[in-house]
């Protein structure tokens, strides 16, 4: 049964409380906050900061609007990072979502350039490419697992709005999708879902009240055509060398014993 | 047993510096590439071996060109320069290399066609390795993701052509009938005067003719 994470921006507060409770929980370091005339930061996901909180400000026709975006790692059901990850230490969760075990990252650094949403981070050596990726678990990291405890992301915990829910993905779905009927009748129009099939379906899903770009989300978001394209090549590289191999044990035995044969009539 | 010098030790050091680095960066980079290998590559301490090995691998033609300029445009010439009688090796070989008559091979030169080949395809990949794992290495970040993925896709591509190459050269090399000076002569330089003559005899002509090789 699918989990996901619900975020409904009509409820944000961009209190931030689910930034704190994330590096809280896993254990990552506060990082140096410049003011630059917004409440948000830090500026952008790092390897220390797996969720952040954007804060968008709109003006049109005289009026103003502050708009909220939840910006983390979407755990895609179609993830460029999982289908290019050497290691397996990106995968699928039972539950759908995309676990991450960093005791087996290599640090290559492919889930960076493979993901739609540009989310995972590296402070990798540039000489000696040492460096392990760090994104968003889902709480589920090995010795971190709330989701196996049977507990909820650190982030719906603490979120004291209700902004943040966690669940079975189709009971969210409904949900949001009835909020957007109430939202609707309440006069806001563009209210939508974001994440429904998002990449074959994200495991955050977003209700918002306009569309999403204007929330900075990627609309129409696609796993790379390379990423396919490896789906495509690994298999060849097991194909060609099994099919060279071969090709290869059965020319020198059959060369071998053609030679032997002819040099024995020879005698 | 008369004997004859193939390859001088320059340039058997300059095989086996290539083919060692480049064993390591295949092995290394198989580690990433094929989901089998995987879990080798946990950690990131086979991608360190793989950059060590990248550099020793490029420093190794490099050192050798500025050293050696004039023989190493002869060498590119010879793997580049091909005519009827490669033509007619590739229509042989088949027959040749299943252990059949040797009547229709034609004469070849030091390096055979095959030998070319394999020379022209380590060329080219490793051209195209050295360019994409440049941009990986030290572009990483600099350039879109579209340009990485693409330096990614044709790194892989030149490793499944180099790697289904390097099976037929090392067991034709090292394990086929016909081939059974090959190894003996890139290890130690000479090879006996009759496998010179049955397997390189353009070559054979030209140099007891006492002409250049």
């Amino acid at each position: 049964m699918a989990k996901a994470i619900l975020y409904d921006a009509t409820k944000c507060t961009a209190c931030r409380a689910c930034q704190v409770a994330c590096k809280n929980w896993n254990e990552r370091e506060a990082v140096d906050t410049i003011n630059r005339g917004t409440y948000e930061n830090p500026l952008d996901l790092s390897t220390q900061t797996w969720l952040k909180m954007e804060f968008r400000e709109i003006g049109d026709n005289g009026t103003f609007r502050w708009l909220f975006t939840r910006r983390a790692c979407m755990h895609c059901t179609d993830a460029g990072c999982v289908k290019v990850c050497p290691t397996g230490a990106l995968y699928h969760h039972d539950e759908g979502f995309v676990a991450y075990d960093k005791a087996k990252c290599s640090g290559c650094g492919y889930c960076v350039e493979f993901c739609p949403y540009s989310v995972p981070r590296m402070d990798t050596n540039r000489a000696s490419g040492l460096g392990r990726m760090d994104k968003c678990t889902f709480c589920a990291a090995p010795g971190l697992d709330r989701i196996d405890a049977g507990d909820e992301p650190a982030c719906v915990k603490t979120c004291p709005t209700g902004a943040l829910t966690f669940g079975a993905r189709a009971t969210l779905l409904a949900a949001a999708k009835a909020r957007v009927e109430d939202l609707k009748a309440q006069g806001h129009s563009d209210a939508q879902v974001y994440g429904e099939n998002e990449v074959s379906g994200l495991h955050v899903l977003y209700l918002l009240d306009d569309s999403p770009e204007t929330y900075g989300l990627v609309v129409n978001p696609k796993v790379p055509a390379a990423a396919a394209a490896h789906d495509v090549i690994k298999p060849l590289g097991y194909a060609v060398a099994g099919v060279v191999a071969l090709g290869l044990l059965l020319n020198i035995m059959v060369a071998r014993a053609r030679i032997i044969s002819r040099e024995e009539e020879k005698k | 047993m008369q004997e004859i010098e193939r390859f001088r030790k320059r340039a058997r050091v300059q095989h086996w510096w290539i083919a060692a680095w480049a064993m390591i960066l295949g092995l290394t980079g198989l580690f990433l590439f094929l989901s089998w290998f995987g879990p080798a590559a946990e950690g990131g301490t086979s991608r360190l071996v793989h950059r060590i090995a990248a550099v020793c691998f490029v420093a190794g033609p490099v050192v050798y060109f500025l050293m050696n300029p004039r023989t190493s445009w002869e060498w590119l010439k010879e793997a580049f320069t091909w005519n009827k009688d490669d033509i007619g090796w590739l229509q042989a070989a088949p027959i040749y290399y299943f252990g059949g008559p040797e009547d229709a091979m034609p004469p070849q030169d030091r390096s055979n066609t095959g030998q070319k080949l394999w020379m022209v395809v380590v060329i080219i990949t490793g051209v195209i390795f050295v360019i994409t794992g440049f941009f990986m290495w030290f572009l990483k970040g600099n350039i879109s993701a579209e340009v990485y993925q693409v330096m990614l896709l044709f790194h892989d591509i030149a490793f499944i052509a180099a790697g289904a190459m390097f099976l037929v050269h090392v067991a034709l090399a090292v394990f086929h009938p016909r081939m059974s000076e090959a190894l003996r002569s890139m290890w130690g330089g000479k090879s006996s005067t009759h496998y010179a003559k049955t397997h390189h005899g353009k070559w054979y002509n030209r140099i007891s003719a006492g002409e250049s090789e």
